[in-house]
């Protein structure tokens, strides 16, 4: 019997199709992904509130206690006090470090790894537009978005820990200072945070592909991230530049003091060495401790002690990196995030186009 | 039009050391609502699978609409898949997935998919996950639809609807088949209503093809003889595909038309598409290819004792 | 298909019968007898198929078969005598084992039949039977191929099926000599020992094979259904 008669439709040119134009991706990501990029809005909103509040009343409490004259009075050390006592923050600022961990983890890892889960990829990836660009098409936008997100907060971050940047002379106040280089505040600065944070959306991006489960996903770029977060920290990050080395007894608050030790000679002393070499001096000032706990009191009189050595030949090095290097390493360290990030993303899309099922 | 929509030659997709489809070569002409029949785990999602591109092939090429490689852009813009369970986004809403479907694709229909969903009652705020199993079918076949594709492929469509909702759908997309020329090829386990709805039939068993042809051809080329269960075993006319016996009577299905003489004592008649297709299935060894450009010789197979 | 057969009339639905009963009456088609009879049950009928009975052997050239009733099948409900669609509207009885094509073909000689089809009603779309029966396109258009090959339709291009032909109407005399006929076959079959189930399966199969034999050389493979029996 005849087929069913096809109406004739005009044929289109299918050798040069023209592809759907990739701006189109941006409403889908947006419809699909409104939620996510909402909460962290939300979040990161609630914590600049916060800090916004808290900054506004450390900068007032730093620029009483840094106008007050004369520098040693009682009235003036209250308010240095005052100062050093809204520390705490520093010291907990460390709950910011999990803030691109998280972001990273719950806006990347699902992108990929939800519509695996749930199947949708049978419908996103037969639709016209392709699916390595449909993957492209989603991972740059939510990318840029995070990082411009995070990029503006670490800005307010940087403004608020401004006050407890090394300045020269603000230590001979007594006030709570820093070095940049601090482990828990280098990577929440205006070019470390939101790199640390895209680099985290790229691994959860790549995980969510090979994982194929959203929650396995998202706990394995926790995972991955905090040992790619504890090696730069650790062990990268002292190396961006070739260290310096200083025999000056001392170094400004705003270096980041990689190791110290004492040579003599041209031979490293161990501590212990040290300590046989400075017991007896000890003693000899300190006679009423006993020998044993001698080396407890070293710290009142620690530059008396550094002045005798090395008035006796020995030699203090310190190893560091200077304050004015800050800027060239988190432009450094964001560069490298930046090249990983690209690598990952670009081995995403490559999986992406290669496999599906 | 005489283009194939679906050519498929030497084509076998392994997973690890399973081969979920082995040598499938097809030829499914356009113009026609074709089934993919199987039992569970014959190979129908992985034969739909690598049509539209989602899986790669273990050997041999799959191309669509004349000539054109699965999954390549060219491919995508002419087909519109509905996978299994109607994978939509349950968290959108209906015109959210509207919206979506459109800026994926080069071509959508926007005032003819507001007007079916208005037909079928589906409002355009709610949330995908908040219909009814019927209506997310419905409304990923209006997406789909919606596309203007040449081929539509569907993976079991209907086996989780009522029949209500199964009738509902059909009449959606044979009526796009009519008005559009959209050529159909769905896979179901379920033959009964197949008969009303197809026009070509493929059966897959254990990941072969056992039968590929038109439907009228087939049955056509088939008859049911009736006759003594003591003379099944002295049959020795036409290939039988099947023979089902009792104690005193037995049915045989065999490869012959209504010209090809009966022998005394039995009568012959038409077989029944489901009767054809079950014969098929319960005999792994036979075969009937008669898609175009095979030859209509097929084996002889054995009468089963 | 017969979707408002059962349908109650309304007065002004009796009014109009009766006045097409005066006109057929007044184009010499009823003697007064006849037209008095009819006009009585057209104004006592109860339902639309009533009033279609009256109107049976009554051809007519271009009136609808019954006036300002509305059109069941394809069109839209409620239209008027001339308002668009099919007068009739096809079911689907999906256990019979009739193929689906030969019970459309069924259908419209049925509808011949009885009148509620005439010269130049139009036949339901293909389009309107996919989308209510949910049936492949083709299954529709062989069936209209077939009725054409027929010679009981015909298409239009751009407008769709139309009837062009009747089946012929065995006249009433015949009825009844076949009728008898009939009685006396039952009684001899009663005779012979066969129950009603009997009766009815050797009936089935002498029909079954009555078709074969008139109509086997002109569809291709066999009609189907067919029976062939064996040389005993």
């Amino acid at each position: 019997m005849t087929a069913l008669t096809v109406p004739a439709r005009p044929e289109e040119d299918d050798t040069r199709l023209r592809p759907v134009p990739w701006r189109r991706m941006a409403g889908v990501t947006w419809r699909q992904h409104r939620y996510a990029l909402l909460g962290v809005v939300t979040l990161l909103g609630a914590v600049a509130v916060y800090l916004w509040i808290a900054g506004l009343q450390l900068h007032r409490a730093y620029a009483a206690a840094i106008a007050c004259h004369p520098a040693r009075s009682p009235a003036c050390q209250d308010l240095v006090n005052t100062f050093n006592g809204m520390g705490t923050f520093l010291a907990n600022g460390s709950i910011l470090q999990a803030l691109p961990a998280l972001i990273g983890a719950f806006v990347g890892a699902p992108v990929l790894a939800r519509e695996l889960e749930t199947g949708t990829y049978r419908y996103a990836w037969t639709q016209g537009f392709g699916r390595w660009r449909w993957t492209l098409g989603k991972l740059v936008p939510l990318a840029v978005a995070v990082t411009a997100a995070t990029a503006a907060f670490g800005a307010l971050l940087s403004w608020y820990y401004q006050p407890y940047l090394a300045t020269p002379g603000h230590q001979a106040l007594g006030l709570s200072q820093t070095s940049a280089f601090n482990g828990g505040l280098f990577d929440l600065r205006e070019v470390a945070f939101p790199a640390w944070t895209l680099a985290a959306f790229a691994i959860g991006a790549l995980a969510g592909m090979l994982i194929r489960r959203v929650v396995p996903a998202i706990v394995a770029t926790l995972a991955v991230y905090a040992g790619l977060a504890v090696t730069a920290g650790l062990f990268l990050r002292e190396h961006y530049l070739t260290p310096l080395l200083t025999t000056n007894l001392t170094v400004p608050g705003s270096a980041w003091i990689l190791s110290q030790w004492w040579t003599k000679g041209g031979t490293t002393l161990s501590q212990s060495t040290i300590q046989q070499v400075m017991d007896p001096v000890m003693q000899r000032l300190l006679p009423a401790v006993p020998p044993d706990q001698v080396h407890l009191y070293k710290l009142p009189t620690i530059l008396n002690a550094e002045q005798y050595l090395t008035q006796h030949g020995y030699t203090y090095w310190t190893r560091y990196q200077p304050g004015s290097r800050f800027w060239p390493f988190q432009w450094i360290e964001g560069g490298w995030l930046l090249a990983l990030s690209a690598l990952l993303i670009a081995a995403t899309i490559w999986l992406v186009r290669r496999r599906a099922t | 039009m005489n283009m194939n929509v679906v050519e498929a030659s030497g084509l076998g997709k392994r997973y690890g050391g399973t081969w979920a489809l082995r040598e499938c070569t097809l030829a499914i002409p356009a113009g026609h609502v074709a089934a993919l029949v199987g039992p569970n785990g014959a190979g129908k999602t992985t034969l739909l699978n690598l049509a539209v591109g989602l899986a790669e092939p273990s050997a041999g090429a799959v191309t669509v609409l004349g000539g054109r490689p699965a999954g390549s852009p060219a491919a995508l813009d002419g087909i519109a898949f509905v996978a299994q369970d109607t994978p939509l986004y349950k968290n959108l809403s209906v015109a959210d997935m509207l919206h979506v479907t459109r800026n994926l694709n080069r071509r959508f229909d926007q005032p003819y998919a507001q007007a079916r969903l208005a037909e079928l009652g589906i409002p355009l705020n709610r949330r995908a996950g908040k219909l009814s199993g019927g209506q997310q079918a419905q409304l990923a076949l209006t997406l789909a639809l919606a596309r203007r594709p040449r081929l539509l492929l569907l993976d079991e469509p209907v086996a989780m609807l009522d029949p209500v909702a199964r009738h509902d759908f059909m009449a959606l997309m044979l009526t796009a088949a009519v008005d559009d020329g959209v050529s159909v090829l769905l896979s179901s386990h379920v033959l009964t209503e197949l008969e009303r709805v197809a026009d070509y039939l493929i059966l897959l068993s254990r990941g072969r093809v056992q039968v590929a042809g038109e439907v009228d051809d087939l049955l056509a080329s088939h008859r049911v003889l009736t006759g003594p269960a003591a003379e099944v075993d002295r049959y020795a006319g036409r290939p039988v595909v099947h023979a089902g016996r009792a104690e005193v009577q037995a049915h045989l299905l065999v490869q012959a038309t209504a010209d090809d003489p009966v022998p005394p004592g039995w009568t012959a008649r038409t077989a029944s598409l489901e009767e054809l297709a079950l014969a098929y299935l319960r005999q792994p060894g036979a075969a009937a290819l008669h898609g175009p450009g095979r030859d209509r010789g097929t084996e002889k197979s054995e009468v089963t004792r | 298909m017969y979707s408002d057969q059962h349908l109650r009339v309304s007065d002004a639905e009796r009014k109009a019968a009766s006045g097409q009963l005066a006109e057929h009456f007044a184009a010499g088609r009823l003697d007064q007898a006849e037209f008095d009879d009819r006009v009585g049950r057209a104004i006592s009928a109860k339902t639309r198929g009533d009033l279609r009975g009256l109107f049976a052997d009554l051809s007519e050239t271009g009136a609808p078969t019954v006036p300002e009733l509305p059109r069941g099948g394809g069109g839209s409900p409620g239209d008027g005598p001339r308002g668009p669609g099919s007068p009739i509207e096809f079911r689907l009885d999906a256990a019979s084992g009739v193929p689906t094509y030969l019970q459309l073909v069924h259908q419209v000689e049925h509808a011949l039949r009885l009148g509620y089809l005439t010269l130049g009603d139009q036949l339901p779309k293909v389009r309107d039977v996919v989308a209510s029966l949910a049936i492949n396109p083709n299954t529709v258009l062989k069936a209209y191929k077939e009725l054409e090959t027929k010679g009981l339709t015909a298409g239009r291009p751009g407008q769709g099926t139309f009837i062009q032909a009747t089946l012929s109407q065995v006249a009433l005399p015949e009825l009844a000599g076949l009728r008898k006929a009939l009685l006396g076959w039952l009684t001899a079959a009663d005779g012979a020992g066969l129950d009603e189930d009997g009766m009815v399966a050797l009936f089935t199969s002498a029909l079954r094979d009555f078709h074969e034999r008139r109509s086997g050389s002109r569809t291709r493979g066999g009609a189907a259904s067919s029976e062939t029996e064996g040389v005993a």
